[in-house]
């Protein structure tokens, strides 16, 4: 009697199991044949030399070596990173700064939300052909406007320097009102009776600012933190469309170089371990930024 | 600071009406309406396939949109209403792509879309982006904060797990399945390295990827090129104006608690 009682209890685990799978596999499906498989795929091409057509040949870790011993792989990986250095502090700070502003009952609060979230529902190549005229150094209105205000003219996407904020400033205008949005709804999720309070006790508008809403809003930051970090590390559409990686390759990014490894040089296998490499680096920086946030919490 | 905000909007639409050579700098010229043509459009229109590309975006979108929205809500089902051994294990293995994005593995992908023949085709920029994790997490959180009452009674009525999501928790968690829908909409529209590298002709390219071929046809002036900008912005500027309420619902929803 226990015995078929143990049985059936287990069969029904099964059915349970099974059932449960069900539900999941036809997210499972696509996730691992165009995810899993893809990265277990990349980790076995790294180790060929391989072409566009699958000329394969096992060369073991000598792209690996390659790619750590040649100085480029390190460029366009500091590259992407020094674009989320300038972009990340500029995004997340004006974000919220907009939000603030909105916040407060203004006359307007929705046109001036709408206004800003609008660039954020054009494509990148919209928004990339749009500041490319913007930044041409003849027609451009933004070198009109800044003659116009009697400071000299810029060469925006042939001068190096110039070059990052050309995308930065484009890429700012793209999402920032993203970024705003979520911190809207961050402040609106805030107790009002904290501010009551902070009233009560006579506290000035920068201690409720420190003490209530920037901790009301942690969770927001840190996500949003998380996410434009990776997103800057993705930067291609801009750079692609407005600069082509120029001047020389100073706004060239890793997946840019990958790209151009892969499917202009034709070299499979090289690009396949650079992807890797990559991909762990991701992790990398996801770990950090877990034990980061966690830190800090405990 | 919202005026700055217009501006590039406000000036490609200009241009975009100017006549071939003039572009909107001076004052003058930005309030010269006599000059103003449709010429550009037309060229645009006629010499480039840009409504098929229109078409091939809105088309893309609406089926990723439609599969991704069902699949995740399928997920978060068996994720929050149901106790599985393997749950733990298969939930990290679907948020896990979170962490490292289609764009860093683009190599193998294509290798992949490749060997089952979907390169230049709709499907191979449909499939990859299907198991987005997001959808699955909100739409989980969504069902978590249900009563499980449904779940017990619709048992004892002798309802099955099949049809009590379809007649209870997809319906009730209908509004989360929207606003979340027009986000993956959103994203699948400027969706730009992976149907860039997809997609090689012509005819099969969404608007994203399509829009950059005009900057090799060195023939064209920057006034046809900022109205085939404003072709391409069109769309998603009406569809934002009226569906405003939802989108930003969807989006904050989305990043809040993602």
């Amino acid at each position: 009697m226990k015995a078929q009682q143990a049985a059936s209890g287990w069969k029904r685990q099964l059915k349970n199991e099974f059932s449960a799978i069900a539900f999941l596999a036809p997210f499972l499906i696509p996730l691992l044949v165009f995810y899993i498989w893809p990265l277990l795929r990349g980790a076995y091409i790294s180790l060929h030399s391989w072409t566009i057509l699958g000329m394969e040949k096992y060369v073991g870790f000598d792209n690996y070596i390659k790619i750590l011993t040649n100085s480029d792989f390190y460029k366009y990986l500091w590259n992407s990173l020094y674009f989320v250095i300038l972009v990340v502090p500029i995004i997340i700070s004006l974000g919220l700064l907009l939000a603030l502003l909105i916040h407060r009952k203004i006359p307007f609060q929705t046109m001036f939300r709408s206004v800003y979230f609008l660039p954020y529902v054009l494509s990148v190549s919209v928004i990339s052909f749009i500041w490319l005229r913007m930044f041409d150094s003849k027609h451009g209105l933004v070198n009109v406007i800044l003659e116009a205000l009697g400071l000299s003219s810029v060469h925006w996407l042939t001068n190096p320097k110039a070059a990052w904020w050309s995308i930065v400033i484009a890429t700012v205008w793209w999402t920032v009102g993203f970024v705003m949005v979520l911190f809207l709804a961050g402040l609106q999720e805030i107790s009002q009776e904290l501010y009551e309070a902070a009233d009560i006790d006579g506290a000035s508008s920068l201690h409720k600012f420190r003490f209530i809403t920037l901790p009301g809003l942690s969770s927001v930051m840190k996500v949003q933190i998380f996410f434009q970090i990776i997103a800057g590390l993705k930067l291609f559409g801009q750079v692609q469309i407005m600069t082509n990686g120029g001047p020389g390759d100073t706004t060239n990014t890793i997946i840019r170089y990958i790209y151009v490894t892969g499917f202009k040089k034709d070299m499979f296998g090289l690009a396949a371990a650079q992807s890797t490499l990559f991909c762990i680096f991701m992790l990398l920086i996801a770990a950090v930024q877990y034990m980061v946030v966690n830190r800090k919490e405990s | 600071m919202a005026v700055i905000f217009v501006i590039p909007l406000v000036w490609m639409f200009v241009v975009s009406f100017k006549p071939e050579g003039v572009s909107a700098i001076t004052m003058a010229e930005w309030t010269d309406f006599s000059d103003l043509t449709i010429r550009n459009y037309a060229k645009v229109l006629v010499e480039s396939q840009i409504l098929r590309w229109t078409w091939n975006s809105f088309v893309i979108g609406a089926v990723t949109t439609l599969i991704t929205v069902i699949i995740s809500s399928l997920g978060a089902f068996a994720f929050s209403r149901k106790n599985f051994k393997s749950k733990g294990f298969l939930f990290i293995l679907c948020v896990s792509g979170l962490l490292i994005p289609t764009e860093a593995m683009l190599i193998p992908l294509y290798e992949t879309v490749l060997s089952m023949d979907l390169l230049d085709n709709m499907w191979g920029i449909i499939l990859p982006s299907l198991t987005n994790p997001l959808g699955l997490i909100l739409i989980k959180q969504f069902m978590d904060g249900l009563p499980k009452d449904y779940m017990e009674a619709a048992q004892i009525d002798g309802g099955r797990d099949f049809r009590l999501w379809w007649s209870i928790y997809m319906p009730l968690t209908r509004s989360a399945m929207i606003a979340i829908g027009i986000f993956y909409f959103i994203m699948s529209w400027n969706n730009f390295i992976w149907p860039y590298i997809a997609i090689n002709s012509e005819e099969n390219m969404v608007l994203s990827t399509g829009l950059p071929t005009f900057l090799s046809n060195n023939v064209l002036h920057v006034n046809t090129i900022m109205a085939a900008s404003a072709i391409a912005a069109i769309p998603t500027m009406i569809v934002y104006i009226f569906l405003q309420k939802h989108i930003v619902q969807g989006v904050s929803m989305t990043g809040v608690k993602g």
